[in-house]
């Protein structure tokens, strides 16, 4: 017990002494985890205030974010939004609207066509409007082929002047009675996101704010609470960094669990809009279907709510370290 | 018994911001191994005096020097190891109320990151060192004054300090528990351990026939 040591940081300089450092900090992280586990489990009605404010924080942003990614899906090459119908003159047959598909969709702004024939059409009409009956007081068919165009979005131009050229191109097949254009409402749509986009981060960036001042203003509480216990662990030893991990667990179980409650949150509202939304789609000849929050988008919000959580405790103990430099018994 | 320097005040004075001088010129010497007692009348220092040696308090001109060196010295970053090496006993033992005896006692295992088994190992001795083996489970609203100040110096020994610094630890207590509580504090001091004392007890301290430092109060 007296043997002299230096007056701070014994050191053994034994070779292992990065395995033994290495064990001490596992040991601690996971005491750190277990306490601030506890802490949540044992405090539950406080925990659940916390974490339903950050999952409402959070399911706002998200949810807007899911509806824009949602429209952008619109507005994609890829996406089999029938924009263009060419409605065909009454004599021209079946087989005449296939070779003429097949022409059209040789064009470099054409993405594909499909055909709808008169009797497709007729029946698809019946199904939606449920007016068979008047139909069939007309005798025949009054409705004509029709060849569906997806155009590819990027390479058709944006401006009027470029739609009707291409409409205009698009009369003088001499099998076409008439054209309609779909587009323009996709092209407003597309400058309409860019602004939605720059509400939604608008939106993120204050509702992150306020996770932030939730969370801090939670780990301010506990560690008022606990000012005996920093107390009595500085006097017997412990570091700065051993006094803020368990808040910061504390923190960063806030976040994350918040995240998982805003999915979740996000996840029910989608499940309810799903209905109405293919129904509306299908009404609209589209096969757009309302995609819900895909693994990149989960993964995004979790990292985001664990780590605002993370940042909030920090805040908040380093906060109260400064302050509380030296004790007054 | 070695005579090795341990602690060493050179003209330490104490204001503290109110105004109130606590210490005025204090030169002292403390050997490694002694146990010394630290007596005067309330105000006159002798919380102070323990609390520069824990580094609770910084002195308003002077130097404590432990092994030689000043505390001064010491970056804040290794104040937490320094402490480490003392064992601090208060009038009030600071338990913490939420935790049973055994938690309480292996906190200062935990800091340093012991393994669990050996923190198992470590705080049962203190605990069956104090008397108190049998109540590991209790929480500390269960036990009595002595009983409490006691998990407060297993808590304090745990961690097998070089140095043990106790202000009033019988403050609180009945004459017989008080003397059971000092007979502790010898056995530590016998396996080496440097203990210092602050009490106004006069009849306890002369009676445990050791050094006594007598502080006077200060009148400016």
């Amino acid at each position: 017990m007296t043997e002299k040591r230096p007056l701070a940081k014994p050191r053994p300089a034994t070779s292992n002494n990065f395995g033994r450092k290495s064990r001490v900090w596992l040991n601690q992280q996971k005491q750190a985890i277990d306490f601030s586990l506890k802490r949540l489990w044992f405090n539950p009605i406080s925990a659940w205030i916390t974490l339903i404010a950050i999952a409402l924080a959070l399911s706002l942003p998200t949810s807007m974010h899911v509806l824009v990614k949602n429209l952008q899906s619109l507005t994609h090459n890829n996406q089999s939004v029938p924009t263009i119908s060419l409605f065909l003159k009454p004599k021209v047959t079946e087989q005449q609207a296939n070779d003429l598909a097949e022409l059209v969709k040789s064009q470099p702004e054409v993405l594909s066509t499909t055909v709808v024939t008169r009797d497709q059409a007729l029946q698809d009409f019946n199904k939606i409007s449920g007016l068979a009956d008047t139909l069939k007081t007309l005798g025949e068919n009054p409705l004509p082929n029709i060849v569906v165009i997806t155009p590819k979005m990027n390479d058709l131009g944006v401006t009027d002047a470029d739609l009707e050229d291409f409409s205009k191109r698009l009369k003088t097949y001499k099998e076409v009675e008439d054209v309609q254009i779909d587009i323009e409402w996709i092209q407003r749509l597309r400058a309409i996101l860019q602004i939605a986009e720059r509400i939604v981060a608008v939106v993120a960036a204050l509702l992150a704010t306020t996770v932030l001042l939730v969370v801090g203003n939670t780990i301010r509480l506990d560690i008022e609470n606990r000012k005996d216990e920093i107390r009595v662990t500085r006097l017997i030893g412990a570091t700065n960094r051993y006094i803020r991990r368990p808040f910061l667990y504390g923190g960063l179980w806030l976040g994350l669990f918040g995240g998982f409650l805003s999915l979740l949150v996000v996840n029910i509202a989608l499940l309810f809009l799903v209905d109405p939304v293919n129904k509306l789609s299908m009404l609209y000849g589209s096969d757009f279907n309302l995609g819900g929050i895909d693994l990149t988008t989960t993964l995004e919000v979790l990292t985001v709510s664990a780590g605002l959580g993370l940042v909030g405790a920090w805040l908040a103990v380093n906060r109260y370290l400064w302050e509380s430099e030296v004790i007054n018994d | 018994m070695t005579t090795k320097t341990i602690i060493e005040f050179r003209q330490v004075h104490k204001r503290y911001p109110t105004g109130q001088l606590a210490l005025y010129n204090v030169n002292l010497t403390i050997h490694a191994g002694e146990m010394i007692f630290i007596t005067g009348n309330s105000g006159a220092g002798k919380s102070t005096l323990l609390k520069l040696i824990a580094l609770l308090e910084n002195p308003s001109k002077g130097d404590v020097l432990i092994d030689g060196t000043p505390l001064s010295h010491l970056q804040a970053r290794q104040i937490p190891n320094y402490r480490r090496r003392i064992g601090f006993i208060f009038q009030d033992p600071h338990l913490l109320y939420d935790r049973n005896v055994f938690d309480n006692v292996a906190m200062p295992l935990l800091i340093s990151g012991m393994p669990a088994t050996d923190i198992t190992r470590r705080v049962n001795a203190a605990l069956d060192k104090v008397g108190l083996g049998k109540k590991t489970k209790s929480y500390p609203l269960m036990l009595s004054a002595g009983e409490r100040q006691r998990v407060g110096i297993a808590r304090a020994v745990v961690n097998r300090p070089t140095m043990i610094l106790a202000d009033e630890p019988t403050g609180n207590l009945d004459p017989e528990l008080a003397q059971d509580i000092m007979h502790t504090f010898a056995q530590f001091n016998d396996i080496g351990v440097t203990v210092l004392i602050a009490s106004h007890d006069h009849g306890l301290v002369e009676r445990m026939k050791k050094r006594i430092l007598v502080l006077q109060r200060v009148e400016l």
